[in-house]
């Protein structure tokens, strides 16, 4: 039995090497399946993994609150909608700051604004945030000092600048006690921020930072803020403190039913979740269009093993003249089919691991943080899908094989 | 009776035509004879041949071999015959190109059940070396002569020890002294008791046998 699969393998390693261009052009589909598979997979975990460790940047134990609604384990709807809500108010968070268990809590409005000094121009974001922001954000000052209350309330014109900006602008020099123009008016910086870096899609050293009331008045002249964060003593009092802000928000809202909720609480871990379920739904998907490809490949197998036994009837005629089984006959071609497929996967799966492994060299060169994983699930799960191709696009064409009767394959030229 | 045959018809079907190559066959042969089948092409003789060696089955008519009725048997039943108690020869030698002369010679013994590797390693060696082929065990088929393949084909139909050997123009493509050597290696294949048909449609090849069966237009006359 095993002397018959070491020669029925050394006979298929020595037909298939002798049409080496025929047999890789066939089982390239294959390749180029389980490659993007292995690709799209790994892909999407350094996808993953890039974005969970930077969301863990951003700092732990956060929970914010988004204004709208959301059903239970879906993203807020302020994240699908064209239309600014305005259900969250600054009045909203000043209520929320005595709430027990946190350390701090601060609200936030974003946008843009243009920025000048002397004669340079710059489209920049800002965050208009509250003194708290340096607790909640777990970030810090490199020069000078941060905002206060004071400054807040007064919606004084004073701003504090991403550390990338103040580089920009400033060089070498001083940038405290400058004024700059910003959306044509003069503002006083007071600080420079810590580098920080890219953390999702941000880039926080390129942003400034205004008190939130001289954001929401002078420059956007809005009512309501776009989001509030708070950060937790610990992990454990976030559903407790969750809890507590429902009620509070529900009782100013004047809200009787979960249901209507206007606004919606998400803490750091809900928001991974939330990130996972919609990542894996899109990887799922690309790897389905892979499969596409796979079933391509497959077909291709099918293909040349057909042209295999054809090539071969006089082999197979001989071989059940000297006393082999239908089923001997079946057994030898589906060894040749899964042993194509196989080495076919093996190839895909090396080139897939290729193709993330530069990815992430690249990725990491252009700054982004991009790490190099290797899905062994999925290099496993690959070659099992390689397996499954070989004996499924194999049968046809192995059985046919197995059919012939001795006589009819001998006299076949 | 070794072989029986009673009445056995064979119809090819190509398309709709049916086109009759045995019409009635009736055959005994012993147990130990050397016969040769004579006729000219498409006398049916290959037919018969094939039908005899459990390659394809009669239309109609009866096979006993061995007193066996072996038109009830399965493929498999048929496939194990094959292997055990049938050895054969063939014009074109249908050696299998890429492997050695050893690994062609041990192909039977591949699908055979009761085989011991080593012991039939060494029962091909010392088959090889009676007929001359001591020094090319391990090249390939197609890097030695026609008559040598012949021979190496005749030590594949021997391994298994079969009490049959048939043989389908085994010197058709060999010129005459080739031939001469393997006529000469199924004579001493006969002395050693095996049961030998050969098909030819050579007078000179037919005339190593006891017996020569000649054939017209899928009959015996």
């Amino acid at each position: 039995m095993l002397k018959t699969f070491l020669l029925n393998l050394k006979l298929f390693l020595l037909y298939s090497s002798s049409h080496k261009l025929r047999t890789f052009l066939t089982t390239l589909g294959l390749i180029i399946g389980i490659g993007s598979l292995v690709l799209i997979v790994s892909l999407g975990n350094s996808a993953q993994k890039s974005i969970a460790v930077q969301m863990q940047k951003l700092g732990t134990n956060l929970i914010t609150i988004l204004p709208g609604g959301s059903e239970e384990g879906k993203p807020a709807s302020q994240l699908f909608s064209s239309q600014e809500i305005t259900t969250l108010k600054y009045e909203d968070a000043q209520a929320l700051k005595d709430t027990p268990g946190i350390v701090a809590l601060t609200a936030y409005v974003r946008g843009t604004v243009v920025l000048n000094y002397l004669n340079k121009t710059k489209n920049v974001l800002f965050s208009g945030v509250e003194p708290e922001y340096l607790l909640v954000e777990n970030t810090q000052i490199e020069k000078g000092r941060f905002f206060n209350e004071d400054e807040n309330e007064s919606m004084a014109k004073v701003v504090v600048l991403g550390w990338q900006i103040a580089k920009d602008l400033f060089q070498r020099s001083d940038p405290l006690g400058k004024k700059i123009k910003i959306n044509n008016q003069n503002f006083k910086i007071i600080g420079v921020m810590k580098k920080r870096g890219k953390i999702m899609f941000f880039d926080y050293d390129k942003e400034i930072f205004l008190p939130l009331k001289t954001a929401q008045k002078i420059i956007l002249g809005i009512d309501h803020i776009n989001f509030i964060r708070a950060k937790a003593v610990n992990e454990k009092l976030i559903p407790l403190i969750s809890t507590y802000f429902k009620k509070t928000l529900r009782y100013r809202h004047r809200i009787t039913e979960a249901k209507k909720d206007d606004f919606t609480i998400k803490d750091s871990q809900q928001m991974l979740d939330i990130f996972y379920k919609t990542t894996n739904t899109l990887k799922l998907f690309l790897a389905i269009i892979a499969s596409v490809s796979l079933l391509v490949g497959g077909i291709g197998i099918a293909n040349v093993m057909y042209v295999i036994v054809d090539e071969r009837i006089r082999e197979i005629g001989l071989r059940k003249a000297v006393g082999a089984k239908n089923s001997d006959i079946l057994y030898q071609f589906l060894l040749e089919s899964i042993i194509l497929t196989l080495i076919g996967g093996v190839i895909g799966i090396f080139l897939g691991i290729l193709a993330e492994f530069l990815i992430s060299v690249i990725a990491n060169r252009f700054g982004l943080l991009w790490p190099f994983i290797i899905s062994w699930p999925s290099i496993f799960i690959s070659l099992f899908v390689s397996f499954l191709i070989g004996l499924f696009f194999g049968f046809l064409p192995a059985r046919k094989a197995s059919q012939f009767s001795p006589a009819q394959a001998m006299r076949y030229e | 009776m070794f072989i029986k045959l009673i009445d056995v018809k064979k119809d090819y079907l190509s398309g709709k035509v049916v086109t009759p190559a045995l019409r009635g066959v009736n055959l005994e042969i012993k147990r130990g004879e050397f016969v040769a089948i004579v006729g000219s092409s498409g006398s049916g003789k290959s037919t018969l041949m094939h039908i005899i060696g459990l390659l394809d089955k009669p239309t109609a008519g009866k096979y006993l071999l061995s007193n066996k009725d072996v038109s009830s048997l399965s493929d498999d039943q048929l496939a194990y015959l094959r292997n055990e108690k049938i050895g054969f020869v063939f014009q074109s030698f249908n050696l299998l190109p890429k492997i050695s002369v050893l690994d062609n010679v041990l192909l039977p013994t591949l699908y055979s059940k009761e085989t011991n590797h080593s012991k039939a390693k060494k029962e091909a060696i010392s088959l090889l070396e009676k007929v001359g082929l001591k020094e090319k065990i391990t090249v390939k088929p197609n890097e030695i002569s026609g008559g040598e393949q012949q021979r190496v084909a005749i030590v594949r139909a021997l391994i298994n020890n079969p009490d049959l050997v048939l043989a389908d123009e085994p010197t058709g493509n060999l010129d005459s002294k080739s031939s001469k050597v393997i006529m000469e290696i199924f004579s001493k294949i006969h002395q050693e008791g095996k049961t030998i048909i050969i098909v030819t449609h050579e007078d000179n090849i037919a005339k190593y046998a006891q017996r020569i069966v000649t054939m017209k237009d899928g009959k015996i006359i």
